[in-house]
């Protein structure tokens, strides 16, 4: 019997190895995306565990005291305190404001170390590189992070200025660090996408630091749980953080960096079970039509095996090795290129994210995982016509009724009153339920190709709709002015800058707010009330102003403090005293979760009026005026940072450019899916009605007009399954968008016409391309043959 | 019984009102066609002359694996013969192309098959319309009185799960004639049946021809021979004897 199945195998060789090809895809997607996910979780922990990366943080209260109240505690492995604050700088031609981080324990602290990757540490000596005659006890000079020093072009060496409120003071690079806090360089949780020119992060020794912060400078204190100590323990040590005096406490799963890369890890997951289970689905169903009709065409065969006694286990077993075999080929194919790809995905992403340790592993599970999935699909494909084999009545079967015509349906007789329909078109219509599992497994198809593309592109739209309402609607500045509050005449000044057509002044401060004995930091804005700078949207949709009294909040903020508008919040401002003030109303911003209040209500929680101004250019300014308006501006006197607003959007707008390859590929992958389940059905459909095919051939019908027959009947069952297709993938995709859903990103679906034709178009194209091996297929036919076999 | 008695009655009168030129000639000289090779080579045609006169009846017997088949399928255009030369109904066939070929099929003649071959998803009526539509060739209204011709008037939307063997054969022989052939092929066409249907199918077919369409039927069938005009007996590829009937019998005579 297994010489039987191999030259079936051999026999039907394009249609099984469409099967196979299908599942390896499957399996080989599920190996490289599983195995590439948990590498790349595993090498942020390692990053983490050697960097000593922090469990908890907390800010306010004394930090001396704060940490006193937990260093004893149980499941506390570490605590350091120190100092951290956003200062402006001034690093070659760009005013920014950037953080100051401290690094006590000598540059050398036991939570939230760095890596040195180029030049020397600071005071330890245990960065000094042999030959530097620095003096190891020289505390001066800073440590830059990475992405800052790739984006300004800083090496050891080189010098930047920091504004430490009474003037800018010089700071020498002594190295280039890496960060556990700062793997994705995000300031805060609402500014998770930034203008890289925008923010630079420097670490300096504790003195250094505090000098540089001055008293205004926040103190923060850090916290590293035992290995082992669960959720509890973190509860009970955030409770203690706060009764000493903590305002906030920010665990390591809310910490800005981490929880973008965890958000890159969900896509991860998503990509490594979702798309798997469309391939092996698809593969199931090709497996499971080409397996019926080969039993359909050896029902006489097998039917003479039962007469002679054959047990019908032996026949279940026979038609399951078919598909077994089909699935183990390409299962064993996807593991061993999954294999492969795990590696170089995996090296590729720690790469680009510059992780400092990259973990490779192959877990036997997942492999193992892989070549089941492959097994189990080629199973589930030949379960079904294994079994309807085994239950053929020998009698029956070798009489040949599998020849008898099916009765008309009432669907069949409704088209036939349909008198004014060319014939062609009728005959199209009636092929859908003359086999339905064959018009199913097209449809199903085609579903699956639609949820696959949808899936992949409505991610992308989504961001750029989202990149669209964020600085289109809501954000409409072009830039922001941080100055020097004795700077004079700043705002009379900005005016008169060219290209530059509105100036507000805005308040922006960082807040952290609690309600109901959890805290939430994030930045609190004084906008005028009739501002033109910040659109407050609703959840409709529609816009709102500025109250009077209390203060908007972003929607997220509500699940995460568990308030309702018109309740009463605490907002704690560095520097200003804790102040309550009622939440008047939520707004639907698709980036971070903020306050917003009147300049009169934040003057009286904050005490500040008018920190920073916002600009508004001449409706066309391109980058190079834009360019020249930051030149500009950055050289006013008593201007400390500038950020230009729109930068991050052109910036968005080329990593998006990049992220449609990405759709490209799941476009041609969708095809390539429908194709095959197509493929499959069709040449089955022509070698089931290979007679009256062949009848049309000898009557003289060109092959054109079969082909063209062929394909309306394709077509039709391909878009009786669109709508349905269309439906399924909008669901998907908004599932998928709402795994990303958070307090730092509120991404909703938005799906275009263009990309839904767009998408239909690439099904309907991959329907007809699955024409082509059936019409070759038609055009070989035996005519002469064929003729003269009973059909069935 | 009664049934296709009445068809054959109404093919009848429908063709005594029309009778038209005898055509479908045929003109073989030095046919040969060989299928595999080495080994394996099997000649089914060894240089068959034959002549059929337009309008004539013929009957080809022969036992498996004499050519018969093969004879039906290289006057049709099915199949290329390897030498020789064919002419069909004023159509030179040899070293024509494949889409030559298919051309002749659709203007010149009509097959008719043993197991009937129908859509099993179109009526009868559709059945018929849909060759004239995928060929182009003859005017969907003209549908209902080919299957009034062969008896098959009140079963015009019925499907063919819905008819009878010889309901189906003579569905089969109104689509053969939907494109007005002029010279009608029938491969073993009773083969399929029983005695009396068999009958009317072969009183059908008598009548198109006598409506001056030339009509060559494959069978192994020697009773069948009666009702030709010309009787070609075939053996190993070649034609063994080629007799003439004088008078050919009806075919309600005929029964085995």
């Amino acid at each position: 019997m297994l010489t039987k199945t191999r030259r079936d195998l051999r026999r039907r060789l394009p249609q099984f190895a469409a099967v196979a090809m299908t599942v390896m895809v499957g399996v080989l997607l599920f190996v490289a995306s599983y195995d590439a996910y948990r590498n790349l979780s595993d090498s942020y922990e390692r990053t983490y565990s050697r960097l000593h990366f922090a469990d908890l943080s907390a800010t306010g209260g004394d930090p001396a005291k704060v940490a006193a109240a937990v260093e004893e505690a149980p499941g506390v492995a570490d605590v350091t305190t120190r100092t951290q604050a956003d200062l402006p700088m001034r690093i070659g031609g760009d005013k920014l404001v950037g953080r100051v981080v401290g690094l006590p324990g000598e540059g050398r602290p036991e939570v939230n170390r760095v890596e040195v990757t180029e030049g020397t540490g600071l005071t330890d000596g245990t960065g000094i590189a042999e030959g530097d005659s620095r003096d190891p006890a020289d505390g001066s000079g800073v440590l830059i992070e990475r992405h800052a020093a790739d984006t300004f072009g800083l090496s050891p060496g080189d010098t930047m200025q920091v504004f430490d409120g009474s003037g800018w003071q010089p700071v020498t690079v002594r190295g280039v660090v890496t960060s556990a806090e700062y793997l994705w360089p995000a300031r805060s949780r609402q500014e998770v996408l930034g203008d890289p020119h925008s923010f630079a992060v420097v670490f300096a020794t504790g003195a250094t630091a505090r000098q540089l912060a001055g008293p205004d400078g926040g103190g923060q204190t850090l916290v590293r749980l035992a290995d082992g100590a669960g959720d509890g323990t973190a509860a009970e040590v955030t409770a203690k953080l706060r009764e000493a005096g903590a305002v906030d406490v920010v665990r390591r799963a809310d910490q800005p960096s981490h929880s973008v890369l965890i958000e890159d890890l969900k896509g991860f997951e998503q990509l490594a079970l979702g798309f798997p289970v469309l391939f092996l689905s698809a593969a199931a169903i090709a497996a499971y039509v080409l397996i019926t009709r080969l039993v359909l065409a050896e029902r006489k065969v097998i039917a003479t095996f039962l007469a002679a006694g054959a047990p019908r286990g032996a026949v279940v077993r026979h038609y399951l090795g078919h598909g077994a075999l089909a699935g183990g080929a390409g299962a064993v194919l996807g593991v061993a290129l999954g294999t492969v790809a795990t590696s170089a995905v995996t090296r590729v992403y720690t790469d680009q994210l510059h992780i400092p340790d990259t973990v490779v592993g192959h877990r036997p599970a997942v492999a193992l995982t892989g070549l089941l999935f492959g097994l189990l699909v080629g199973l589930a494909g030949g379960l079904a016509p294994a079994l309807a084999a085994s239950r053929a009545a020998p009698a029956e079967a070798m009489r040949g009724d599998v020849g008898a015509l099916p009765s008309p349906g009432r669907w069949s007789r409704a088209l036939a009153r349909a008198r004014r329909l060319p014939v062609t078109v009728r005959m199209a219509l009636r092929e859908l339920t003359r086999s339905r599992r064959r018009t199913l497994a097209t449809m199903t198809g085609t579903v699956l190709a639609l949820v696959l593309v949808l899936a992949s592109v409505g991610m992308i739209t989504s961001m750029t709709a989202l990149v669209d309402t964020q600085f289109g609607q809501v954000q409409r500045q072009d830039a922001t002015v941080t100055a020097d509050p004795h700077a004079r005449d700043l705002e009379q000044r900005l005016r008169a800058v060219p290209e530059v057509a509105e100036v507000e002044r805005v308040t922006e401060v960082p807040a952290t707010v609690t309600a109901a004995g959890a805290s939430y930091a994030t930045s609190l804005s004084g906008f005028r009330t009739d501002t033109r700078m910040h659109g407050f949207r609703t959840e409709d949709g529609g816009s709102r102003t500025l109250p009077d009294d209390g203060v908007l909040a972003g929607q997220a903020l509500t699940d995460r403090l568990d308030v309702a508008v018109g309740d009463s919040l605490t907002v704690h401002t560095h520097g200003g005293e804790k102040r309550e003030v009622r939440l008047a109303g939520l707004v639907d911003e698709p980036l971070g979760t903020a306050l917003y209040g009147s300049r009169g209500t934040v003057r009286e929680m904050t005490g500040l009026d008018g920190n920073t101004y916002q600009l508004r250019l001449e409706g066309a300014a391109d980058t190079e005026d834009r360019e020249a308006v930051r030149s500009a501006v950055t050289g006013l006197e008593g201007v400390v940072a500038y950020t230009d607003e729109q930068a991050l959007r052109g910036q968005l707008d080329a990593f998006l450019g990049l992220f449609w390859v990405f759709a490209g590929v799941m476009l041609v992958l969708g095809g390539a899916l429908a194709l095959t389940v197509i493929y499959v059905t069709m040449t089955v459909n022509v070698a089931e009605r290979g007679a009256e095919l062949a009848t049309l051939r000898a009557a003289g019908v060109p092959l054109r007009r079969i082909a063209g027959m062929l394909a309306m009947e394709n077509l039709t069952a391909t878009l009786l399954a669109v709508p349905l297709g269309l439906a399924l993938g909008a669901l998907t995709a908004y599932e998928s968008l709402r795994a990303f859903d958070t307090d730092m990103f509120t991404l909703d679906l938005s799906l275009g016409w263009p990309v839904l034709t767009a998408a239909t178009l690439a099904v309907l194209a991959a329907s007809l391309l699955s024409q082509i091996p059936a019409v070759r297929m038609v055009r070989r036919l035996d005519v002469a043959r064929v003729v003269r076999e009973r059909a069935g | 019984m009664a049934d296709t008695e009445a068809a054959a009655k109404t093919a009848a009168a429908a063709g005594a009102q029309t009778h038209a030129p005898p055509r479908g000639g045929v003109r073989l000289r030095g046919v040969t066609k060989t299928y595999g090779s080495g080994e394996t080579a099997l000649r089914a045609l060894d240089g068959v002359d034959l002549d059929i006169e337009p309008g004539e009846l013929v009957v080809v017997l022969g036992p498996s694996g004499s050519g018969k088949t093969t004879l039906l399928n290289v006057i049709g255009g099915i199949e290329p013969a390897d030498t020789g030369e064919i002419s069909v109904a004023g159509t030179e066939l040899t070293g024509r192309p494949p889409k030559d070929l298919v051309a002749f099929r659709r203007e010149r003649v009509g097959f008719v098959f043993q197991f009937f071959n129908l859509v099993p998803t179109l009526t009868a009526r559709e059945n018929i319309e849909a060759m004239m539509e995928l060929t182009g060739r003859g005017d969907r209204s003209g549908a209902p009185g080919l299957l009034g011709a062969v008896g098959l008037s009140d079963r015009m939307d019925h499907f063919p799960a819905q008819l009878s063997g010889g309901q189906q054969q003579r569905v089969s022989l109104a689509r053969a004639l939907a494109t007005d052939p002029d010279l009608l092929l029938a491969d073993e066409p009773t083969g399929a049946l029983d005695v009396a249907t068999g009958t009317s199918v072969l009183a059908l077919l008598q009548e198109t021809n006598r409506q001056g369409r030339g009509v060559l039927m494959v069978t192994h069938n020697a009773s069948v021979a009666a009702l030709a005009h010309l009787v070609v007996t075939m053996r190993d590829g070649r034609v063994e004897t080629v007799r003439r009937n004088a008078a050919p019998a009806d075919a309600d005579t005929v029964s085995w």
